[in-house]
């Protein structure tokens, strides 16, 4: 196949997904305000709206999951607190080492399971106690829902409250890293307020699988988003105008929730042909969103070379672990792209474990 | 892009590349509302109809993988504009120079020069030290808006003169505003930043310009933009300010540095994903909305000159300071203060048969006094400026008592 024939197949990331029609009318449309004085209306609406679907209080448009992440940090921890998350937590690897590097806060890891689940146990043995001029004090306990590189893994409510109760015990805030929460509440089939009662405050990417052009919403207590709105002004985050933004948001929330099964059944399927090709590995019966993490066996090649090769083959995926790639699936793929996918993917591995025989 | 007679209820249809945009009716309730002459700031400017449109039909990507199309078109284009290298899309001007600053005072133990009255040390939360870690150092302002060279000769701190001490901060980076907000929008001239860049050169120290109103100034100097920032090393402008964008800044510099602010500014939070939506209305406030300024400054001279033909009844402005969008004046009235006129003011009131709400912020100034300031942007027009100045005039002529502090 010519390479101008070829379709490329991005499964890199949901983060790619463009903006639909209707989110595009709404923004060009969307009544605004300055919101550095709180008067933007469509931005009010959408922190009304999203605190609401998640049972809290208030929340707030923030730029990024990361800037969501950060100010949650900065509202909760002083200068030499202790945060405590999973060793595969997005915070730990992905997020610029802010909350040490910028919120003065010192990461401590207990183990994630390959379903993103912490074991209280774990977390308990973690926590420092306050008063200890050694030790720095654990403030904070972030849990992350569905788990980026636990092949988005969703957390129950059950899983949730058994280590916010041991963090709350100990006098310590929840934050989830609720990237991905909307994408846990369909594959549960849970509402998603049920999936965060017993954390204290999270966050949800509106630019991922939503496909919003942009942003994150934290919600939380009154008290804990009126602290955090100042934080979020500190490290540049307050927008005039943003409702071009929010807008987008809330034909998000009202349209783009429910779609996401079909993501989580192209994930399904997309896992279930990856394990029938000779030299990879992967779980089928794990997928439960839309994320597929597969392991690459050495007689195939490094994962950098498999993911050039699938690059040059037009399936465009990320690398995660060690001798592993990660797919994420999202509107802009479909069940036909799922298969084409498949085929080259068999393709690729195919012929790199020829040449690696020869 | 066409443009058709619209639909009975509706002000126009346009068809663009997306499918059926109508923009919106203009509300019935306009005549019974009343109108409201916000000059509180430059950034409470709404998006025009064309930037709306723009946003509707933005090429986008993914930007944190570098694949926005129009974004990219905005940095490009405000580093050339600048006389650049390359550009950061970023989420306000606080990010900005902060991810700048941060850029810039890369290393432990430096610090950063600024004025006593600019924005990064008065209202940008002292980011510099809570995040970013580093000293800001102050200068004063004078009233023209520049920093006191003398005073910044005396405070300079070269790390060539004082890595061997260990007592001692090493000057990395000075910050010039223009135009300078707290001392009245003032422009600060090209022949100022020779003379600063002459004084700190061979000391390894490097000049930032937040430039949140540059094109005020620029447009002032009747200069191209490039010319005011010639001798800085990196810039940060604002496009939702007087620009009216919905939101954002640029921040420019050489290619090397805005590699670092780019890395800088993803840990504070500002990578973005298709944010060509808002860089789409960017790119039209920095071609089209940077040649309107004029206006804003010719009403802002017209409020002045109202505003003095009111010193009788205590408004004290030097109409002469009065260089871009912005007015401070005083008020020297023992029986009301600058936050009572505010307040005053902000209520309903009728002038030349129309309701109307004028609103207007205290500001605290240098010397302790609470001065008033109006900031003029696209939405206050000729007539609103003159609605003002009534309202202005009832207030003040009308308030019982004694008109002037009473002088012994």
């Amino acid at each position: 196949m010519g390479a101008e024939q070829m379709n490329v197949i991005d499964l890199r990331s949901d983060t790619i997904t463009h903006p639909t029609e209707a989110m595009r009318k709404a923004m060009s449309e969307a009544e605004v305000g300055d919101d550095v004085y709180g008067e933007d209306p469509s931005i009010n609406l959408l922190e009304q709206r999203a605190s609401e679907i998640l049972g809290k209080e208030a929340g707030l448009l923030t730029a990024s999951g990361t800037m969501s992440n950060l100010v949650a940090a900065l509202t909760y921890c002083h200068r030499g607190d202790e945060i405590i998350m999973g060793d595969q937590a997005h915070m730990f690897w992905n997020e610029s080492a802010g909350v040490s590097a910028l919120a003065g806060a010192q990461v401590r890891l207990v183990p994630n399971d390959d379903q993103g689940k912490i074991d209280p146990a774990d977390l308990s043995a973690a926590i420092r106690p306050r008063g200890n001029v050694h030790m720095p004090p654990t403030t904070l306990v972030c849990l992350e829902n569905t788990h980026n590189r636990c092949s988005g893994a969703a957390l129950t409510p059950q899983d949730t409250k058994a280590v916010a109760d041991v963090a709350h015990e100990a006098g310590a805030s929840v934050h989830m890293d609720g990237a991905r929460i909307f994408n846990a509440a369909v594959a549960l089939e849970v509402p998603p307020a049920e999936l965060v009662k017993d954390v204290d405050d999270v966050s949800f990417c509106l630019s991922k699988a939503l496909s919003c052009p942009v942003g994150s919403v934290l919600v939380g207590s009154e008290e804990f988003i009126g602290e955090a709105r100042r934080w979020r002004k500190m490290i540049g985050g307050g927008m005039r105008q943003a409702g071009v933004l929010a807008a987008a948001g809330l034909v998000a929330l009202e349209t783009m929730i429910e779609r996401l099964a079909d993501d989580h059944a192209n994930a399904r399927r997309l896992a279930q042909g990856l394990a029938d090709i000779e030299g990879l590995k992967v779980d089928p019966e794990s997928i439960q969103t839309n994320i597929v993490i597969f392991e690459i066996e050495p007689s195939v090649g490094t994962a950098p070379e498999v993911l050039q090769a699938l690059a040059d083959a037009g399936v465009k995926v990320t690398p995660s672990r060690t001798q592993t790639l990660r797919m994420v699936t999202h509107r802009q793929v479909d069940s036909a792209d799922v298969e084409e996918a498949l085929s080259r993917v068999a393709g690729v591995v195919g012929k790199l474990r020829e040449q690696n025989k020869a | 892009m066409e443009v058709s007679n619209g639909e009975e209820g509706m002000s126009m249809v346009v068809m663009g590349r997306y499918g059926v945009l109508y923009t919106k009716p203009r509300p019935k309730s306009a005549e019974t509302s009343p109108r409201v002459i916000d000059m509180r700031s430059d950034t409470v400017t709404r998006p025009t109809e064309e930037m709306r449109v723009a946003m509707f039909e933005a090429e986008v990507g993914d930007d944190v993988f570098g694949e926005d199309p129009t974004v990219a078109e905005l940095e490009k284009k405000a580093a050339e504009l600048l006389g650049k290298e390359a550009g950061l899309f970023v989420a306000s001007g606080t990010m900005g120079n902060l991810a700048a600053m941060m850029s810039h005072c890369w290393s432990r133990g430096e610090e950063v020069l600024a004025g006593d009255q600019s924005h990064v040390v008065l209202f940008e939360q002292g980011g510099a030290a809570q995040i970013g870690n580093f000293f800001l150092r102050t200068v004063r302002n004078l009233p023209d808006g520049t920093l006191d060279l003398e005073e910044l000769r005396s405070k300079l701190q070269p790390e060539g003169k004082v890595a061997g001490d260990p007592h001692k901060t090493m000057t990395r980076l000075i910050v010039v505003e223009n135009t300078h907000n707290m001392m009245g929008g003032r422009v600060i001239r090209p022949e100022y930043m020779d003379r600063l860049a002459e004084l700190i050169r061979g000391l390894g120290i490097r000049i930032h310009v937040d430039g949140a109103r540059l094109f005020n100034a620029a447009t002032a100097l009747g200069l191209p933009p490039a010319e005011l920032v010639k001798h800085a090393d990196s810039v940060t402008i604002c496009l939702s300010k007087g620009l009216s964008a919905p939101a954002g800044s640029v921040l420019v510099g050489t290619a090397h540095f805005i590699s670092r602010a780019r890395r800088v500014r993803k840990s504070l939070g500002g990578g973005m994903r298709q944010v060509g939506v808002l860089a789409a209305p960017g790119i039209i406030a920095l071609e089209k909305m940077s040649q309107r300024l004029e206006i804003d400054h010719n009403m802002a001279k017209f409020l002045g000159r109202g505003l003095v033909s009111m010193s009788d009844l205590g408004v004290d402005l030097d109409l002469e300071a009065v260089e871009t969008n912005i007015v401070f004046f005083g008020l020297q009235r023992s029986d009301m203060t600058a936050e009572d006129f505010v307040a005053r003011l902000e209520k309903e009131g009728v002038a030349n048969g129309d309701r109307v709400i004028v609103k207007m912020l205290p500001a605290r100034v240098a010397s302790g006094e609470v001065k008033v300031r109006a900031v003029l942007n696209h939405h206050v027009t000729h007539q609103g400026v003159e609605c003002a100045l009534i309202r202005i005039r009832e207030i003040l002529a009308n308030r019982g008592g004694r008109k002037r502090k009473q002088e012994t």
